[in-house]
This record gives structure tokens, sequence and C-alpha cells, in this order.
């Protein structure tokens, strides 16, 4: 009886307020769906023409030393060939992961050490007035230095081992992050420092939780142009002197003329630091959510 | 309503306070002259006036970021010789700290003091509920409105039980609407906590709707105009013929300073 009074009712009332917000929700979700299309267009176009482009790249690399005259293949090693090597120095003997294994651990404790005493240096020259004038002229001096020009400097005085690439990549890491942490904290916004000095805060306390983190954005630049440094500085080393290594096989493979393992430490290399970055930006993220929210206000 | 004259010392007090700014340029500024102005207990006064007529230097002397060329200011009793967790400020806007969420930054005075984790979220808590934040408490700045930030802030300032609020031009930046609600949760929140508040602005409604004294300001040099008692009950009503007589006389004054300035 109730039901059919229902029907009655929505035969009559012409506009009924839920038939319009059934409308309006049919409407949103094809909407929604279109949208959502659209952009799974976008990201499959955006992926297929990347690929197109890496592999039109691979190509020509393959056909170029063929079809050209004069192109020695062993001086031009085509991806072909170098795959090969790739995979067996990778899976068959993996001889690669020792080489890895040393440089990855030769840049992560060269770029800790850098980067901790780069921050401390920061945040204290940035606070500390006093301490910026008397360091200001040493510490600017020593930057203008090319961290590679003091390899032949650090063989001497730490040996061919791991000390001095340590060492080495400590140097280099260390002046980015310096700079930038430095300029991060003498640039607080005064309403942080003010906030903090009202709130109560010691000047420790205040150095700590709120200098520190507000200059987070720029320490964080400083810490990814510092991985990027010491990546470059380890090779360096590692080309002049090791037993082990990237660099080391580099250098192995230009002394026995084997291109093709250049190839190889290259692309570890490269994909080394790729991920490198990729973990930095993840990592960020992940710890830090409000970060590029407030780069951007 | 001015401080009874009992032994008691009132929230804050300011005698002949003056700063002098130089330029980069090496040109000196009187940025507030001769300033004399006493806080009570438990009072509500707002400062108002043209830009560089010295109401933000006032604000910063009572909080001690800066200290007077002259002059001398006391807060309870007691000479002010930096910034204190007994008086709590409130800046303009984006003072909250970005890398903490709006709780933390509610806790951050209260880890000052050494108090322990449960003691600091429990307050933290109160002062949430308090400001009707409750369930933003994980949210970081930059997930919150400009009127919620500024609910924050307020809270943030009052966690570690000052006896004077501070207020910069808090609300300047918030929308209408908002602004009108965030002033009667002031108001609440200063009967409630009987606070001694304050509060810069350039919104003459404002100051007629919020105060119990308006201290009109002109600038070059900054000084003192003219103080006005308000003398309206709360809650106050805008419409009332007593709230425009007031803010009429306080724009009087107002364009005084002006022709005066200019």
């Amino acid at each position: 009886m109730s039901a059919a009074l229902d029907d009655l009712r929505r035969l009559d009332a012409a506009p009924r307020p839920d038939a319009a917000l059934d409308r309006r929700q049919a409407i949103e979700q094809d909407f929604r769906r279109e949208q959502q299309a659209q952009r799974r267009r976008g990201r499959q176009r955006q992926l297929l023409l990347g690929v197109a482009g890496v592999i039109a790249f691979l190509l020509a690399w393959e056909i170029a030393p063929r079809v050209v005259p004069g192109v020695n293949p062993k001086m031009f090693p085509p991806p072909s060939q170098v795959a090969g090597v790739l995979v067996d120095m990778t899976f068959r003997t993996g001889e690669i992961w020792p080489h890895v294994g040393a440089s990855l651990l030769r840049a992560l404790w060269g770029f800790l050490l850098g980067a901790t005493f780069g921050v401390a240096a920061g945040v204290l020259t940035g606070r500390n007035a006093t301490l910026r004038q008397i360091t200001d002229p040493v510490l600017h001096g020593l930057r203008a230095i090319p961290a590679i020009a003091i390899v032949p400097l650090a063989i001497v005085w730490f040996g061919l081992g791991d000390l001095s690439k340590v060492m080495l990549i400590a140097w280099g890491a260390f002046f980015p992050v310096w700079v930038n942490t430095f300029i991060g904290v003498r640039d607080i916004p005064v309403v942080y420092l003010r906030s903090a000095a009202a709130l109560g805060a010691s000047p420790f306390a205040t150095m700590v939780q709120v200098a520190l983190p507000a200059a987070l954005p720029f320490v964080f630049a400083g810490l990814r142009q510092a991985t990027a440094v010491s990546f470059v500085v380890l090779v360096a080393a590692e080309l002049v002197g090791a037993e082990q290594g990237l660099g080391f096989l580099i250098s192995f493979a230009h002394l026995v003329f084997r291109v093709d393992i250049m190839f190889v430490g290259l692309l570890y290399l490269g994909a080394i630091g790729f991920l490198a970055d990729q973990l930095f930006a993840w990592l960020l993220h992940r710890f830090f959510p409000w970060y590029g929210a407030d780069a951007r206000r | 309503m001015n401080a009874p004259a009992t032994a008691a010392p009132p929230a804050v007090r300011v005698r002949d306070a003056s700063k002098l700014y130089a330029s980069s340029g090496g040109e000196l500024n009187w940025a507030m002259t001769g300033v004399d102005l006493d806080i009570g207990d438990g009072e509500f006064v707002c400062a108002i006036g043209p830009s560089g007529c010295g109401k933000t230097t006032l604000l910063n002397t009572i909080a001690g970021f800066i200290q007077p060329t002259t002059g001398r200011v006391t807060a309870g009793g007691r000479r002010v010789s930096g910034p204190g967790a007994d008086r709590g400020v409130v800046f303009q806007e984006y003072a909250l700290f970005p890398w903490l969420t709006a709780r933390s930054n509610i806790e951050f005075g209260l880890k000052m003091q050494g108090l322990d984790a449960k003691a600091r979220r429990r307050r933290a808590d109160e002062l949430l509920a308090l400001t009707g934040l409750s369930h933003a408490a994980t949210r970081y700045p930059f997930e919150l409105s400009g009127g919620m930030r500024q609910r924050i802030a307020v809270a943030r300032a009052l966690a570690t039980q000052p006896k004077v609020l501070l207020m910069d031009e808090p609300f300047a930046a918030i929308d209408a609407l908002t602004r009108t609600s965030l002033q009667r949760e002031l108001l609440r929140i200063w009967q409630e906590l009987k606070l001694s508040v304050f509060f810069i602005t350039h919104n003459i409604e404002e100051a007629v709707f919020l105060a119990q004294r308006v201290v009109v300001m002109s600038a070059h040099p900054g000084r003192i105009r003219e103080i006005v008692d308000i003398d309206l009950p709360y809650p106050r009503d805008r419409a009332d013929p007593a709230f425009g007589e007031l803010y009429a006389r306080i724009g009087a004054a107002f364009a005084q300073t002006d022709e005066a300035s200019a």
C-alpha cells in the first residue's frame, strides 16, 4: 500500500529532490570515469613514447657500428654485446658485486661523515656570528678547491685503501651540505625564532628543535647535491688507485682494452646514482610530509 | 577599567618607552616615543593606528623581542629583559612550526619547560578542545585553513599558561566571516581564562568589538594619541548605536592622526 503510494508520488511530483540528486551523481560518476580514462591514456602515452625513445636509441647504437665504415665494434660495442657482458658479470660469474659493494660502502661512509660535519658546521655558523666570522675565510677558501684536485694528497696521507676514498668523499660532500645548511639557518623566518623564544626555548633547544628543522628544505638540497658530488669524487679516487670498486673496474677495463666492461661499469654507476636520488626523494616524502607543502607556500 | 590602585602591579606596565632605529642608510627614526601604558589584570586592550605608528614596536617591547632605547617595561612587576613563557605571543601568520603537527606545535612550550610526554599531551588535548580543533590534532599546518592555523597559534601561546597574551594583527589575513567567529572565540577564551590581552589591529570595528580600552596611535614619530574606553557590555552588538558612536569617535581620532602624519 505504502509502496504503491510512493510510486504514485514519484509519478506526479515532477522535480523530486532525490531524483535530481541521482541525476547529479550519475553525471559526476561519468565525469570522474572520463577523467580517469583521460589520465590513464596520458600516462600510457608517456610510457609508450619513453620506451620508444629508448628503443630507438639502442637500435641506432646497435646499427651504427655495423653500417658506418671505419668503426671498430671493439671500440664501440653495440648494446647486444654490452648486455651479454652485463648479464655475465651480474648473474653468471657475479664478479660485479664486490666492485659495487666496495664502491657503495665507500660512498656511504664518506657521505655520512661529510654530511654530519656539514650539517653541524652549517647550523653552528648559521646561528653564531662570531663563529661564522672566524671560519668564513678558511671554509670558503677550502671550498674553492675542486675536490678532485685533492686526490693525490689524500693518497699520500691516507694511502691507497678505503680510508683515503672515504676521506675524499667526506671532503667533497661536506661543502655543499655546509653552505646550504648555513644559508637555510641564517635565513630562518624571524617569527619561528620569536615563537620559540616566547615559548621559553633555550638557545640550544632553539638550534636543534627550531633552526635545524626550519632549515631542512635547504639541508636536503645540500644533501642531494652532496650525493652527486660523492659519486664524482668516488670514481675519481678509484680511477687513480684501488683494488676494487666500479671506478677501478673501468680503469682496469681500460688497461685490458675491454670497452664493453667499461660500459658495464658506467651503466652500474648511472643506475646507482639514479636509485640513490630516488631513494632520497622517497625518504623525504616518507619522513617529512610537510616538506613539499612548505616549500610551495 | 583602569587597574585599581592597589599594591598588586598591573599585568604590564610601560613607562616612557621609546625606540630609536637606524636605517641602512644611517638615517635615524623614532619608531615609538614616550609611551606610557598599563594593562590591568584580566584587561583587554587593543592598539590601533596607521603603519609606522609603533604599535608592533610596542608589542615587541612588551614581548621582550626588542629592548626600548629609553624607558622601562615590567610584566607582573618584573622587569622585561627578554621573551618569556609568562607572555604568550600570537603572530599575524605563518608562525606555527610547519614541521610539527597541530598537537606538537601546542606541546612545544611545554616540552621546553621539561614536562613529560603524558602531561604535555593531556594539556594539548585540553587546549585543542578549548579551541574546538580536537579533530585536527594530527594535521600539519599546511593541512589547516587560515582560521584553524590561528586557533592553533592561540592554543600554542596559551599552553604555558601565560598571564598576558600579546597578539599582533592575528586575524588580519583571515576572511571576514571566519574573523568574526574567531573574535567571538577569543572573547570566550579571554573571559574563561581571565587573561590580560594586548591586541594589535588596523581594523576599528575589530577594536571596538573586542577591547575594553582602545589605544589610538599615530606615526612620525610613533606615539599614543588617545586612549578610548569602550564601556559596552559583552557580548557586543555591532548594530548597537553606542557601538557606532564609538566606532565614529575612534575613526575621527584616526583621521586626526592621518592629518598629523601627512
